[in-house]
């Protein structure tokens, strides 16, 4: 087992960074009144912590009991018979499930899957707590007809059911699904944060931490708690007695993001370009989705770039990135800003040194 | 009909021979037996003129230029004379083509003289034979007609005065036609041997109308029949009938007689193989005769060669005997040659070209100069697979039992047509490809006769070998139903004819028309067309029946139009991405160089259609070009471009308005434009993105598969996003440390066993262990045996992180300590398995939530005072899962190491020994979960002990819950 999954803190008290969220969130539960929520936020800063621990704040440690279905759903979608799989996880008092995993389908989960569900009510004996969670992931990556195909839902059962919405940008979920449900923003970690836990964790394990190694970690982490204590644990399992200059292994994509920017650096022409292609490729085909290679790309050529270019470079960065979201296949639009860059950095150059 | 044709035989050959030596002086020499005049033009003129003077009363207006279509003709011919007379006169110039219509009482009666009457004009037909090409057998039905019509004269005259005079026109047009037909035969004729074995059995097959353009040759003797011929298409007409006269590309006709050719030996044996032989080597020297004819006249020395083939081969043919004596050296050179080689190693032709080249036609003029029946499936026939597949065995098994006793070659056209039938088609052709690979191998060389007859006798047993060429001809070689075909063909792609060939073939075809035309209109329709010989053929006729002459400004605009004409998507590519020389501008000088190109371009990307595929290409294929670009902003402009047809696909796609679809051509354009280049480019099928996507796919199917597995307490943290972005690394780092010695784990200290353990349990809460790259990992066996074969992880984890061109630093566990691990993993599973259903729901959570461990713990325990030792077995199998995992571990490596270590025994014995004096006291007072806890873990201790594989037996041992304990199976044995 390792320590991102060990140390998860399992209730509200124990919850170390969003301590006031938690607190928050803790009256609102004890108050048997707890409206939709919706959680959005940079991976790796806890939403999904929070989450299971304000489940469990609600039903007690039966919510810790679920099962795994993998269930393939019929629905009619007018003439046609569609089969959809999905995977749930469920307890007796509320199920996840991540519906952006059928793709273009995803509104027939939400307007058939996610209803019955919300309509059936939980057979309760004691009448309390009669209400059900959903809890939806990955909200943003639905469509918009999904998503408007939700808020109806959320708004007929909401009596006895309760969605718990989590993404990561809010900005694409609707207007209309936002105003329904309580914004919960869970902010990144701050670094001073990341290393209080690291040492709450080395405490535990009852390790010697050498001043200043925690920050070091928790600067490289790009404020992701998750990726602070897994390299934590990977600096552990590589060299026990920590010294404080201790190397911390980089993420193995970003390493090779650094590699293609100082490839193109290096050469601007029509041929290295098809080199980077190849490159870029590489990774797209590793599921590394092209929002974060194009974020990364840019930030390693302006760590490399002269100050005056880098205001339009962040320009074309922004244009490319738009236009990549509006369409359809990412290498164009990586490839068109590649090319954007080499065009300018070369005529830079043959400006500056003739 | 076959009678029929039988019967004349002697009189034919008289005929022949007298004729034949009049060959040999001028071919011309041929006609004086028979009406004709030598100038073949002036006795059509004479002809007419004879018939026109006394129907002058007709008005020549009534005859409309229009069209003629068959009933037209026949009405025609069957109406009084002054119908008759009317035809004649309508048409000197333009040969009787305009007609008025008349009663068709009489046409009728013509189609059946035709067929009943057929054997009085044979005496025409052996004449007919031999002069044009081996292949035209349609011909011979014709000509009966024909003569038919000319014998029966007598008979049906009655109906006027004038009809005597009438019917003389008649036949005098069909000379008209028959000389020109003549000629042509005279031109390409070279190779007329084959034509006597065809003869007997080309009149029992019925052809399709296509071929009856020839027909038009045999009835020299009887002109009456013009009409007829002369409303056929010039297509038709002037179908080339033999080898030397086709245009296609000369490679490539010879490489498909060769191929033909070796079929030789197992269609034919050698004996039979002579008459082919001497049609190929009289081609051989004829085709390269013709590779250097400039003119039509040149021919002529060939005609007479082809002539004196002719009629050696015809002496013989009497006896039905395929033999040529005449021929002998030529074969017998042939046979060294030949002989060795079996059939073809591709056992499927495939021609493939753009409409209009003459495709079809080349395969049924091969087919035939090498001695075949010709049987054609086309799209307009049955596809289904069942069908084709009892045609297929039509072809290789049966003889006919009618005279024409040639082999039959099968011609698969259009095969690229329909999609489901098509593929029918296919499939059928590869399974009788493959059933042939296989039981094909002692078939090879059989030189004889013998062959002819096993391989027949073999054919009844299996049905599904190949034993006869099939040619298939498609138009598009990359059409998704030949996928399978294009592996195992022979394929042959046609180029276009050179304008020069097809211009000389125009010019010669409308002087024979009376058409009045200049070369350089001609060069403007070939071009304008693309060298497709079928439309600029339609077009000239349409023209000349139309009076008017080819103008090569009005070129566009007389003509039809262009065909829409969808291009293979690799020429599209080839467009883009290459500069038109001013070819191509030529045609249309009235408009700019660039518009006409930007038309071209544009017409041809609409065509195709497929925009996502051909922006693929473009955006797979242009980084490649070599055009000047010094700052990138061509480069960026055409990625740009890019960006935009891919934003408005998407968007069209996503709202699906089609009709947004119309911009898609302009970005095609605007690469042209950019980066086009005069040197060919090389362009390649853009794989990547759709391997790009593929290959995504699989991946995410992998990591959503695995996260299944994992339990849910932890998978329900992991995103594939973040997963990839933030873990995949620092995991791959964490289970494989380096601090690791893979020594057996006795020799451990104990801080490293306390690694290992815990290194095990985050293997084993990730669902992750390693597997035999080759096998499933059943760590029992394999430990020992495949020491060499590699281990990697079992979710292939390491792959995310294993880009290409990029050593990611990442130690890797040597290969002993793998297997440990592997034995460990699984242990450490089992274990969790066998402790209960409900610890293991907990198991990962109850280490640190004391909370949970205190409920389990006060849970049901019916029989508190019970056992002292049950809480306490209890709450060791709770606290420590790393005690229990060392434990295990001991043993796993002990094992691994093939020593017998004593101390995991002792250590059970301790257990043991503590357990026994309330072993059954305690499962009858406990038998709750609890107790089954406890004996779980007991079992588990006997489980180390005894055998470490991790096979278990469950054996409920009584049939009340009184007494319910797991026994291994092994207790039983012994």
């Amino acid at each position: 087992m390792l320590w991102v999954d060990k140390y998860r803190p399992r209730t509200l008290d124990q919850i170390m960074v969003h301590q006031d969220v938690a607190q928050n969130l803790k009256k609102l539960v004890t108050e048997q009144d707890c409206p939709h929520l919706l959680f959005y936020g940079p991976s790796g800063s806890g939403k999904k912590t929070l989450i299971m621990a304000i489940i469990c704040q609600m039903f007690g440690p039966s919510a810790e009991k679920v099962k795994v279905e993998n269930r393939t759903w019929k629905v009619e979608a007018g003439s046609r018979n569609i089969d959809l799989e999905l995977t749930t996880l469920s307890s007796t008092n509320h199920v996840e499930l991540n519906p952006s995993d059928a793709g273009f389908q995803d509104r027939y989960i939400v307007q058939e899957i996610i209803k019955e569900m919300a309509k059936n009510r939980p057979i309760d004996t004691k009448g309390k707590k009669g209400f059900k969670v959903l809890v939806l992931n990955e909200v943003d990556k639905l469509s918009r007809e999904a998503q408007h195909s939700l808020r109806r839902t959320m708004e007929k059962y909401s009596t006895y059911c309760r969605l718990i919405l989590c993404c990561n940008s809010s900005s694409k979920v609707t207007e209309a699904i936002r105003s329904r449900c309580l914004n919960v923003r869970i902010k990144a970690p701050t670094e001073e944060q990341i290393v209080k836990v690291l040492e709450f964790i080395g405490k535990k394990e009852g390790l010697q931490i050498p001043s200043g190694f925690a920050a070091r970690i928790a600067e490289k982490s790009n404020r992701s708690l998750r990726r602070a204590i897994l390299s934590f644990e990977t600096c552990r399992v590589q060299q026990y007695p920590f010294t404080s200059n201790q190397s911390i292994p980089p993420m193995d994509w970003e390493e090779y993001i650094s590699e293609i920017a100082s490839d193109i650096m290096k050469e601007q022409s029509p041929k290295r370009l098809y080199q980077v292609r190849l490159k870029l490729y590489e990774l797209l085909v590793n599921c590394i989705p092209p929002e974060i290679i194009l974020k990364r790309l840019l930030y390693e050529l302006l760590k490399k770039l002269d100050i005056e270019l880098k205001h339009e470079v962040c320009h074309w960065a922004a244009y490319y990135e738009h236009r990549m979201r509006l369409g359809q296949k990412a290498i164009f639009h990586l490839e068109a800003f590649v090319a954007k860059f080499m065009s300018i950095y070369k005529a830079f150059l043959i400006a500056t040194f003739g | 009909m076959d009678m029929d044709m039988d019967i004349p035989l002697p009189e034919e050959l008289e005929l022949l021979e007298a004729q034949l030596h009049d060959h040999h002086e001028d071919y011309l020499d041929l006609e004086p037996p028979e009406p004709y005049p030598e100038d073949e033009q002036q006795q059509q003129q004479q002809q007419r003129s004879h018939f026109r003077s006394p129907p002058s009363d007709d008005d020549p207006p009534s005859s409309t230029p229009g069209v003629q279509s068959n009933g037209q003709k026949r009405s025609r011919t069957t109406d009084g004379p002054d119908a008759l007379l009317v035809l004649e006169e309508s048409g000197p110039s333009d040969e009787k083509r305009s007609r008025t219509t008349v009663e068709e009482d009489l046409p009728n009666e013509a189609d059946e003289d035709w067929l009943r009457y057929s054997p009085p004009p044979e005496e025409s037909e052996p004449m007919v034979v031999e002069e044009p090409a081996v292949v035209e057998e349609e011909k011979f039905v014709w000509r009966y007609a024909s003569e038919i019509d000319g014998d029966f004269i007598p008979v049906t005259a009655p109906s006027g005065g004038d009809r005597v005079y009438a019917k003389i026109n008649r036949f005098e047009k069909v000379e008209q036609p028959k000389k020109k037909f003549d000629v042509v035969s005279q031109s390409g004729g070279l190779i007329l041997e084959p034509i006597n074995v065809l003869l007997q059995k080309a009149e029992q097959e019925a052809f399709t109308k296509a071929m009856q353009a020839s027909s038009g040759e045999p009835n020299d003797i009887i002109p009456p029949e013009t009409p007829v011929v002369h409303e056929q298409l010039w297509v038709d007409k002037y179908a080339p009938n033999s080898f030397t006269e086709l245009l296609s590309d000369e490679q490539t006709n010879r490489e498909v007689l060769l191929w033909l050719k070796q079929w030789d030996s197992c269609v034919y044996g050698s004996e039979v193989r002579s008459t082919p032989d001497d049609v190929l080597s009289a081609l051989r020297r004829h085709s390269s005769i013709s590779q250097h004819r400039k003119s039509l006249d040149s021919n002529f020395p060939r005609k007479n060669r082809g002539s004196r083939w002719n009629k050696e081969d015809f002496s013989h043919s009497n006896a039905l005997d395929h033999k040529d004596s005449g021929a002998k050296g030529v074969q017998d050179l042939w046979n060294k040659k030949s002989r060795s080689t079996g059939p073809p190693e591709q056992k499927i032709l495939l021609l493939c070209g753009p409409p209009g080249l003459g495709k079809t036609t080349l395969a049924h003029v091969a087919a035939k100069h090498c001695g075949y029946r010709v049987i054609e499936v086309n799209a307009s026939d049955d596809r289904s697979s069942s069908t084709i597949e009892a045609k297929i065995l039509d072809v290789v098994q049966m003889n006919s039992v009618t005279v024409d006793s040639r082999p039959k070659c099968l011609v698969i056209d259009e095969i690229d047509g329909a999609l489901g039938d098509g593929k029918g088609a296919v499939e059928v052709i590869l399974k009788m490809v493959s059933a042939d690979k296989k039981s094909d191998t002692g078939k090879e060389n059989f030189p004889n006769e013998e062959n002819h007859e096993r391989t027949s006798a073999k054919k009844g047993r299996k049905t599904a070998s190949l034993l006869r060429p099939v040619i298939c001809i498609c138009n598009d070689l990359y059409a998704p139903a030949l996928r399978p075909l294009r592996q195992i063909a022979k394929v042959h792609v046609f180029v276009q004819p050179t304008v020069n060939r097809v211009v000389s073939r125009l010019k010669y075809i409308c002087n024979k028309e009376g058409m009045k035309t200049s070369s350089i209109a001609l060069t403007g329709l070939a071009e304008y067309t693309e060298c497709d010989i079928r439309s600029c053929l339609n077009t000239l006729q349409f023209l000349n029946k139309k009076k008017e002459t080819l103008n090569l400004l009005e070129l566009s605009s007389q003509v039809v139009g262009r065909k829409d004409m969808s291009k293979s998507i690799f020429d599209i590519w080839k467009e883009i991405f290459q500069k038109r020389k001013i070819k191509r501008e030529r045609t249309n000088t009235s408009s700019q160089p660039a518009s006409s190109e930007f038309e071209f371009l544009h017409s041809l990307v609409s065509n195709r259609g497929d925009y996502d595929m051909i922006v693929d290409g473009v955006h797979e294929n242009f980084l490649q070009l070599h055009y000047h670009d010094p700052v990138m902003q061509k480069t960026v402009k055409c990625l740009n471009s890019l960006g935009v047809s891919d934003l408005t696909h998407q968007y069209s796609m996503r709202t699906q308005q089609m009709a947004l679809f119309v911009y898609q051509p302009a970005i095609a354009i605007t690469v042209h434009r950019l980066v086009a280049q005069v040197q060919k480019p090389n362009i390649e099928w853009p794989r990547s993105y759709q391997r790009f996507r593929t290959t995504l796919m699989e991946k995410m199917d992998t990591l959503r598969s695995w996260f299944c597995e994992i339990p849910p307490y932890i998978s329900r943290h992991l995103s594939t996003n973040s997963f990839i972005e933030d873990s995949v690394s620092p995991l791959l780092h964490i289970l494989s440390p380096s601090t690791l010695r893979p020594v057996a784990v006795t020799l451990l200290s104990e801080k490293e066993k306390s690694d290992l353990a815990h290194l095990v349990s985050a293997m084993v809460s990730y669902s992750i262990t390693y597997k035999n790259v080759k096998f499933s990992p059943m760590p029992g066996e394999h430990r020992h045996e495949t020491t060499s074969d590699a281990l990697a992880f079992d979710p292939p984890i390491s792959d995310f992180v294993n880009f290409k061109g990029y050593t990611s630093g990442h130690y890797v566990v040597p290969l002993a300590m793998k297997q440990v691990l592997v034995h460990e993993v699984e242990k450490q599973r089992i274990f969790q398995v066998s402790t209960g259903r409900s610890v293991h729901l907990m198991d990962g959570c109850n280490k640190e939530n004391q909370i949970l461990f205190g409920k389990e713990t006060s849970g049901p325990q019916p029989a508190k005072g019970a056992l002292a030792e049950n809480p306490t077995t209890i709450s060791n199998l709770r606290q420590s899962k790393p005690t229990t995992s060392t434990i295990t571990s001991e043993f796993g490596s002990s094992s691994n190491a093939a020593t017998a270590s004593v101390k995991p025994k002792s250590s059970g014995d301790k257990k043991r020994s503590h357990n026994p004096s309330s072993f059954f006291d305690r499962f009858r007072k406990t038998n709750n979960k609890a107790s089954e806890n406890t004996d779980n873990f007991v079992q588990h201790e006997e489980t180390l002990e005894r055998d470490l594989r991790p096979l278990l037996f469950k054996f409920n041992e009584g049939f009340t819950n009184a007494v319910k304990r797991p026994v291994r199976i092994r207790e039983f044995l012994l």
